[in-house]
């Protein structure tokens, strides 16, 4: 197993946000199960601030698991984690995290405005209103992916890619140094990939953290610089331009029908119908 | 037949109908509070199960210390089921099953007990279908305590169960636990049940929390005005249901059960905005197919007009 060497990988001295950390998350032999086998064994890697790293497997390989493992949300049964130098739930307030969101109810009577105001309400808390910090931040958040001007239409009426922008910024408006994706380009047109691709890309540069699950491999190209390969352990992990492989891929998809962005690895086996359906969480 | 202005004032007035408009009014502000949540987050069928799993407790409060009993035994009910119920229904799958199992086993229970009282037929009657012209003074004091509390509780909580509701994946990734957050809704759905079961009936009290919220989202898409508008309408067909109910018994002769009328009349706006709102929705959809239609929209058109339907196909 390949593990990230903080001292290859780029940018890792750009504006360390962890308190001094060198790494923003540290996994040493993590195990992530929601009580029967594992969904995710062994996973060890430093990632330092400022990185970005793709989380690539099939369904059920554990991408999913490892983000929500981040946050504290699924129970590390063995090894040790870190997240921004302390434990996943005290780090929780510097995480942003945007979820899929296939499913949210459409017909949901709220705002975008309200939704983006989400992301502040655990600061707000009992009995008090949103302040005008509040009000700024999520403003804010909203100019920053690019949807100032739709903050008052029902969420439900935006379009998919619109929708996603406005969940990133709700996570954006806790001005997290770690930001966690969950298949972030799933459906979205070219407009909006562009959109949240040029976001990241900021967000990077300014020493945000980002970890995101994908299918995309170009988008894996275009945001990250780092690769990992997961297929319910770490199958390898290390920059991209030497782990993104075409022999790697394969054994991550290994016996697995998994679609794949055609133009970036064209020779894998189809595998017509038969899907891996180890669903969990 | 139906009274005029000074009329009906004068009628709230009576003592008794003042009471019975107090607690209507109590109840129908915070079922429609508390019922947003119960809407977004499809709770329907949890709350029918807490509203049957507080009967129990209503009859053995009944058997032990007569009326006065009635309230504090199905307080207790409400208390244990809300935490029964929040996790049962959190087992996930089969919770469905889980509800249908502790609401049928919890009802049973209330009728073999009280069907070992002596006429218990009118017993069983009352507490099913409440007395809502004939509530005392205590009582009304019991409602407003408990709806105002139950009330207090989703206010307090109010955004973080709208977050919860929308989206939970996010709701936990934001730090927060949703325990808590369902069993104080949960608490707050019961103690509606509790506070109405007398007045309004154990089963009735129900509609209140479900039939406004589902009128106001028909009215409004905006969330900030789904409670208003369903606390009003909630509070108007409270009010004309009463009127009702007293001009059948007073005038016609007739004594329907006043809280089923309240419900019915809640059920006939619910419908008649429900015509409206489809009737609506045709005639935006036929004008938005009259310039260019969609594939979708090519069927209607030629219903309406075989000119439009051919020039859109």
């Amino acid at each position: 197993m390949t593990v990230t060497d903080p001292s290859t990988s780029r940018d890792s001295a750009a504006a360390p946000r962890a308190g001094g950390a060198a790494a923003s998350i540290r996994l040493e032999h993590a195990t992530f199960s929601y009580g029967g086998a594992p969904s995710l064994a062994d996973v060890t890697a430093s990632i330092p601030a400022g990185e970005a790293v793709a989380l690539i497997g099939p369904n059920g390989s554990g991408k999913s698991t490892l983000l929500k493992g981040i946050m504290g949300l699924v129970p590390l049964v063995s090894g040790s984690l870190s997240v921004l130098g302390t434990s996943p739930r005290q780090a929780l307030r510097r995480v942003g995290y945007m979820p899929q969101t296939d499913d949210l109810d459409p017909n949901f009577p709220v705002t975008l405005r309200q939704v983006v105001m989400m992301g502040r309400y655990r600061q707000i808390g009992w009995g008090r209103r949103p302040g005008k910090e509040d009000r700024r931040a999520v403003a804010a958040a909203l100019e920053r992916v690019g949807l100032a001007d739709e903050a008052s239409r029902k969420f439900g009426d935006l379009s998919g890619g619109q929708q996603q922008r406005g969940i990133l910024a709700r996570a954006l408006t806790v001005d997290p140094a770690i930001l966690l994706l969950d298949e972030p380009f799933n459906g979205l047109d070219r407009t909006n990939r562009d959109a949240l691709l040029t976001t990241l890309n900021e967000l990077r540069e300014q020493g945000v953290t980002v970890v995101t699950s994908t299918h995309d491999l170009e988008l894996a190209r275009e945001v990250c610089s780092t690769v990992m390969l997961l297929n319910r352990r770490v199958v390898a992990c290390g920059p991209i331009e030497t782990t993104l492989t075409l022999e790697k891929v394969e054994r991550t998809f290994e016996g697995v029908g998994v679609e794949i962005d055609s133009h970036t690895v064209t020779t894998l086996p189809h595998g017509h119908g038969h899907e891996h359906t180890r669903e969990h969480g | 037949m139906f009274p005029s202005f000074p009329e009906i004032v004068q009628i709230l007035s009576l003592p008794f109908m003042t009471r019975s408009l107090v607690t209507v009014v109590v109840l129908a502000v915070a079922g429609a509070l508390i019922g947003v949540f119960v809407n977004l987050r499809n709770l329907e069928f949890i709350s029918d199960g807490l509203a049957h799993s507080v009967f129990p407790g209503l009859v053995v409060g009944y058997v032990v210390a007569g009326t006065d009993g009635v309230f504090l035994g199905a307080l207790i009910a409400a208390l244990v089921a809300s935490v029964l119920l929040t996790v049962v229904s959190r087992r996930g799958v089969g919770s469905d099953a889980g509800i249908a199992v502790v609401l049928a086993s919890m009802f049973s229970i209330g009728i073999v007990i009280v069907s070992r009282q002596s006429g218990y037929v009118s017993q069983l009657e009352d507490l099913l279908f409440g007395r809502l012209l004939t509530v005392t003074d205590s009582q009304v004091r019991q409602i407003v305590v408990v709806g105002v509390i139950a009330t207090l509780l989703v206010v307090a909580t109010w955004r973080a169960q709208l977050f919860r509701a929308f989206d939970p994946q996010g709701f936990r990734a934001a730090g927060y636990r949703e325990l808590p957050y369902d069993v104080v809704l949960n608490v707050a759905v019961a103690l509606v049940v509790v506070a109405g079961s007398q007045a309004i009936g154990n089963l009735l009290v129900l509609a209140l929390l479900i039939v406004p919220v589902a009128v106001a989202r028909l009215i409004t898409t905006h969330v900030a005005w789904v409670a208003p508008v369903a606390a009003v309408v909630s509070v108007l067909c409270g009010g004309v249901g009463l009127l009702v109910g007293y001009q059948a018994s007073v005038v016609g002769g007739v004594s329907p059960s006043p809280s089923a009328v309240v419900v019915l009349v809640m059920i006939v706006v619910y419908l008649l905005v429900l015509v409206a709102y489809v009737l609506g929705r045709q005639v935006r959809l036929w004008r938005l197919s009259r310039p260019a239609a969609g594939p979708g929209l090519t069927e209607r058109a030629e219903g309406r007009s075989d000119a439009q339907g051919r020039s859109a196909a």
